[in-house]
């Protein structure tokens, strides 16, 4: 006799959200370094913003820092990056 | 008294405007004058009304006059006005004890409960007239607050198909469950309510980190995986709603590198009434009421918050309480007040509570004659909770054994008193941090608290004594405790919650 069993697993639709156009290069561009708080993040993210500055001419760098690396960005953070060309996130450490 | 009414200002894809919608419906039905503005687009408000089952009227603010005229920073913002438009009162945000006092204004009695399982307080978003604006539209935001679901799909199994097997390799983690037959489910869900008329596609909470709809009828078919029986519903309600408390912070819980996992401590009569058990072996494999509450917890976090061990569940190390970590206190042999006590509520209310924890850390003491002797050796493995020379990040809760606790009692030690000499006696030698090599907590020893312990300058360990949390369980043969540390705590990290069951 076959079995019947209910599916124990998500069947919510996932949101797809395509990823924004790679970028072809970062000059004159504005990029975005997202710090999420882990010890070490603003000596790795100091130097890659030295690099961009002096080796990729970009147009500006912005600083972000997350409150704490245990949780999701608060909207504040997001807001404050939202329109500028890319994002880098320093992760773990 | 002046005739009120109630104005909120909403956007629709604003996470705490979703969260407050359905307690505005409960002022609505209670025949309350509510109205909502959005400042959102026509098909975006009529999907929001939808999704969120608004039931009283909400207009349109399209060129934001009306947000402007209000004023307004952040929404949600609510605004009680007389009958001459003036503004008696305003709440930004999302708070419960300001909802339950708008309420009052209006002559109703409390609308939002400590452990319905949302946050006592979340702020809100900008004002959309606010905001920095951008051609991109960006994603669609997710539906995180309508309380209805969907029904489960059924699965038919092919006669040849071994329905262990089958249900191992597609629903489980590395050990083998129960099928979820729509008979054993249906038993579940009667058990839930269902056949009184409760909806089996209510939703109880949505498991982060990739909030899966955690239905009535989902939590039913985890709960058969688990070997649960049907009685347990009532436990594993309330806990889907524990875990998903943002205090919590299941999110950082399920996906973090570290140990952590949640541990599940029960109080109350329902220890009886479903025969948990808390006495030897309290940690294993011991009553199926600890072992299939804890395993469904897991299957739950797992099947609906997709933290699966091979992906999104980073942890380095792990945590064997990743199959199953539930005990309950024990009460009897407590002479103290019991742990949901501690956490407010009244003792003979059946509770459940979860911290995020690391396995137990043995402390074996059978020479100790003293409250101080045994504690002592319990200070020195709260010491090393995270990492030596990390202090005020970490938290712990202490297991003490029967045998233990009657030494402690005997010298007269109140609860408090316990937890305040754990207090001022965990610290780490100043000289530990002089060897000059970089090292875990030393950056950040200009916020520590300089203490003497036993005449030898020391770093307090714990921010407050409030951060060891005392539990009593085990034997009452053999003098062993237990130390588990925390994750990261507090309001950055996981916070221990307790519900009623």
């Amino acid at each position: 006799m076959s079995m019947r069993i209910v599916n124990p697993l998500n069947e919510t639709a996932p949101s797809a959200a395509s990823a924004a156009p790679r970028l072809a290069n970062l000059q004159g561009r504005t990029i975005a370094l997202l710090d999420i708080s882990k010890p070490g993040g603003n000596i790795f993210l100091d130097r890659i913003e030295q690099r961009l500055r002096t080796d990729h001419g970009v147009a500006s760098v912005i600083r972000e820092m997350k409150p704490t690396f245990a949780k999701p960005a608060p909207l504040g953070v997001i807001e404050k990056i939202r329109h500028v060309d890319a994002v880098i996130e320093g992760l773990a450490d | 008294m002046p005739a009120l009414r109630l104005i909120a200002i909403l956007q629709t894809d604003c996470p705490t405007c979703r969260l407050i919608a359905p307690y505005l419906n409960i002022l609505a039905d209670r025949k309350t004058p509510v109205a909502a503005i959005s400042q959102d687009g026509e098909d975006a408000t009529h999907e929001f009304v939808r999704q969120t089952e608004i039931r009283f009227p909400v207009e349109r603010d399209p060129d934001f006059q009306l947000s402007k005229r209000f004023n307004v920073v952040t929404v949600p913002t609510l605004y009680v006005v007389d009958d001459q438009d003036r503004i008696l009162r305003q709440e930004a945000g999302f708070d419960k004890n300001a909802l339950n006092e708008v309420a009052a204004l209006f002559g109703h009695p409390s609308i939002a409960d400590p452990y319905d399982g949302a946050p006592a307080f979340k702020p809100g978003c900008t004002s959309r007239h606010l905001e920095v604006h951008t051609d991109d539209p960006g994603a669609a935001a997710l539906d995180l607050h309508s309380r209805t679901g969907q029904r489960a799909s059924v699965i038919d199994l092919a006669d040849a198909e071994d329905p262990v097997e089958y249900c191992y390799r597609t629903f489980g983690d590395a050990l083998p469950v129960v099928p979820p037959t729509v008979e054993r489910v249906e038993r579940m869900l009667a058990a839930a309510g269902c056949d009184a008329g409760r909806d089996p596609r209510e939703v109880i909470a949505r498991i982060p980190p990739c909030f899966g709809e955690a239905t009535v009828e989902k939590i039913a078919a985890n709960a058969v995986m688990a070997g649960c029986q049907p009685a347990m519903m009532r436990v594993l309600i309330p806990l889907t709603r524990a875990v998903c408390d943002e205090r919590f912070n299941a999110h950082g819980v399920q996906a973090t590198t570290h140990f952590a996992a949640p541990l599940i401590i029960v109080n109350g009569p329902v220890r009886q009434e479903l025969g948990f058990h808390c006495r030897q072996n309290v940690f294993s494999n011991v009553a199926r009421a600890n072992s299939t509450l804890g395993r469904a917890l897991q299957l739950i976090l797992l099947n609906l918050g997709g933290a699966r061990p091979t992906g999104i569940d980073m942890s380095a190390l792990g945590n064997p309480g990743k199959f199953s970590f539930c005990i309950a206190e024990n009460e009897v042999e407590n002479p103290w007040e019991p742990l949901h006590v501690d956490q407010g509520l009244a003792p003979d209310q059946s509770a459940v509570s979860l911290f995020a924890a690391e396995a137990p850390h043995g402390v074996s003491e059978h020479n100790a004659r003293t409250a101080r002797g045994v504690l002592k050796a319990i200070t020195y493995a709260l010491a090393t909770v995270w990492s030596y020379r990390s202090c005020m990040g970490s938290e712990a809760v202490v297991v003490l054994c029967p045998e233990h606790v009657r030494t402690i009692h005997r010298d007269g030690f109140l609860k408090k008193d316990v937890r305040e000499f754990l207090f001022v006696n965990t610290g780490i030698p100043v000289r530990c941090y002089r060897d000059g090599e970089p090292g875990e907590g030393i950056a950040q020893r200009n916020m520590y608290k300089e203490i003497t312990i036993d005449g030898e300058p020391c770093y307090q360990k714990f921010r407050s004594p409030e951060s060891i949390k005392l539990v009593v369980a085990g034997g009452t043969a053999g003098k062993f405790s237990a130390v588990l540390g925390s994750w990261s705590t507090g309001p950055r990290g996981s916070q221990m919650v307790t519900y009623p069951i």
